[in-house]
């Protein structure tokens, strides 16, 4: 796997961008901050019985709870901010015609979750069988990323998306879920339907290939400096 | 707890939080694992770049409306069912009675067209195709005959081409030969090849026009 070009010395640029990248490092899962994307299980239980009520006002809450989130990830598999909406919009269309086969083997949110990532691999077949029909070349069919958040990096961004476009799509997907997103590995787990291990594992490699195609090699920093 | 250079790749992968701090600890001293330390949490900070949690309420409308309309259709759904009385009570009963009704239409209709059918008739189709093979056949030998006697009509230009253009002719009618040599053997090994009939043909035709084209030019 080859470098993507990013010259730069990444780990020191990205210091001034991310303070708090070093507290959501480690693979302990009591960190603290990682539980963004978790849910209390009293307030998950309840949530999926409002919404297998037809309550539509659950469904608003869940939007509001996970709405940006589910957005998120959705933009960073398909890369444009319009199949990540038609994605969001389709997920939860896809939990209201399923809730009432929600048994609860997993978090609400995890379901939900596991819906999106579902949804995402069909759009983004979509896309592909759409650009091979056009005859677009084989370097078009990665998702295009789109400018982001005011204030983001978009240099360091863009070679991240880039440098993730080359992963396996288990490694690309624990590497968003985990650090981007936030979850556990159990989680990802049930979202992904693989084991806790094998998604120890897909971070693992995800990062050590990722390092390898953003680090500048060794000889040529030691040139630098 | 203590942890060394050879523990690293390991707390990495699966470390725990008390792990994760002996080797912090140990990277104070040890310059290698210091720079690995920081290229791993690097990248954990530089994830936080593909973070963008605004917020969208335009997007919530459009899902409220279609969480309406699907709503709405279920629900119309629904009171169709109950009116026909699909999973009402005895449905089981009804259901049955359905089932065992179409059970009986399809071994009527199944009966119907074996009854009907006539004759057995098979392999017919079988034995067109072979058949018209083989008048494809008779006719391909007919137009070879046909061919071969041009060829021997043409010969005496041939053995001695007399002009660059009988040479040149002579070389092409080679190229013709070698070619439909070629997809005989071809259509030998496939011979309902439709394709590789045709093309066989189109060979032929080719070599009766060139050979037309050598006795119509004078010696």
């Amino acid at each position: 796997m080859g470098s993507v070009g990013l010259a730069l010395r990444w780990e020191h640029r990205i210091s001034s961008v991310a303070d708090e990248g070093g507290r959501r490092v480690e693979s302990s899962e009591s960190a603290a901050g990682r539980g963004r994307a978790s849910n209390s299980l009293p307030d998950d239980a309840a949530l999926a019985a409002a919404c297998l009520a037809g309550d539509l006002r659950a469904y608003e809450r869940l939007y509001q709870l996970h709405g940006a989130q589910m957005r998120n990830l959705a933009r960073n598999l398909l890369g444009a901010r319009a199949d990540a909406e038609d994605a969001v919009q389709e997920t939860f269309l896809k939990i209201q015609r399923g809730i009432a086969s929600f048994r609860g083997q997993s978090s609400f949110v995890t379901w939900t979750f596991r819906i999106l990532v579902n949804t995402c691999y069909d759009a983004r077949r979509k896309q592909m069988r759409r650009k091979e029909q056009a005859n677009d070349d084989s370097e078009h069919a990665l998702p295009r990323p789109e400018l982001r958040a005011p204030g983001a990096h978009p240099t360091l961004r863009m070679a991240l998306e880039r440098a993730l476009a080359q992963l396996t799509r288990q490694q690309r997907d624990v590497f968003l879920l985990y650090e981007v997103e936030g979850f556990h590995h159990a989680e990802i787990a049930a979202m992904l339907e693989i084991s806790e291990t094998a998604s120890k594992n897909a971070l693992f490699q995800a990062k050590k290939n990722l390092r390898g195609m953003l680090e500048a090699p060794r000889s040529a920093e030691a040139g630098a400096q | 707890m203590m942890a060394g250079c050879k523990d690293r790749e390991r707390i990495f992968l699966d470390g725990s939080a008390e792990e994760w701090t002996a080797l912090e600890q140990h990277a104070a001293a040890c310059p290698a694992c210091a720079g690995e330390l920081r290229g791993w949490k690097a990248l954990s900070a530089a994830a936080a770049e593909m973070r963008d949690y605004r917020e969208d309420p335009a997007l919530w409308v459009k899902i409220e409306n279609s969480l309406r309309e699907q709503e709405q259709s279920r629900t119309a759904w629904r009171g169709l069912r109950e009116k026909l009385g699909l999973w009402g009570e005895g449905a089981l009963v009804w259901r049955t009675a359905l089932a065992g009704a179409l059970v009986v239409a399809l071994a009527f209709a199944g009966a119907y067209v074996v009854f009907h059918r006539g004759a057995p008739d098979a392999g017919q189709s079988g034995l067109l195709k072979n058949s018209a093979l083989a008048d494809v056949e008779r006719t391909e030998r007919e137009y070879m005959k046909a061919i071969d006697k041009l060829a021997m009509d043409a010969k005496p230009q041939l053995d001695s081409p007399a002009s660059p253009l009988m040479a040149s002719y002579k070389e092409k009618l080679m190229v013709l030969d070698s070619a439909i040599d070629e997809l005989r053997e071809q259509a030998g090994g496939n011979p309902s090849n439709a394709h590789l009939r045709y093309q066989l043909l189109a060979m032929y035709q080719e070599k009766q026009q060139t050979l037309r084209e050598i006795l119509e030019t004078k010696p």
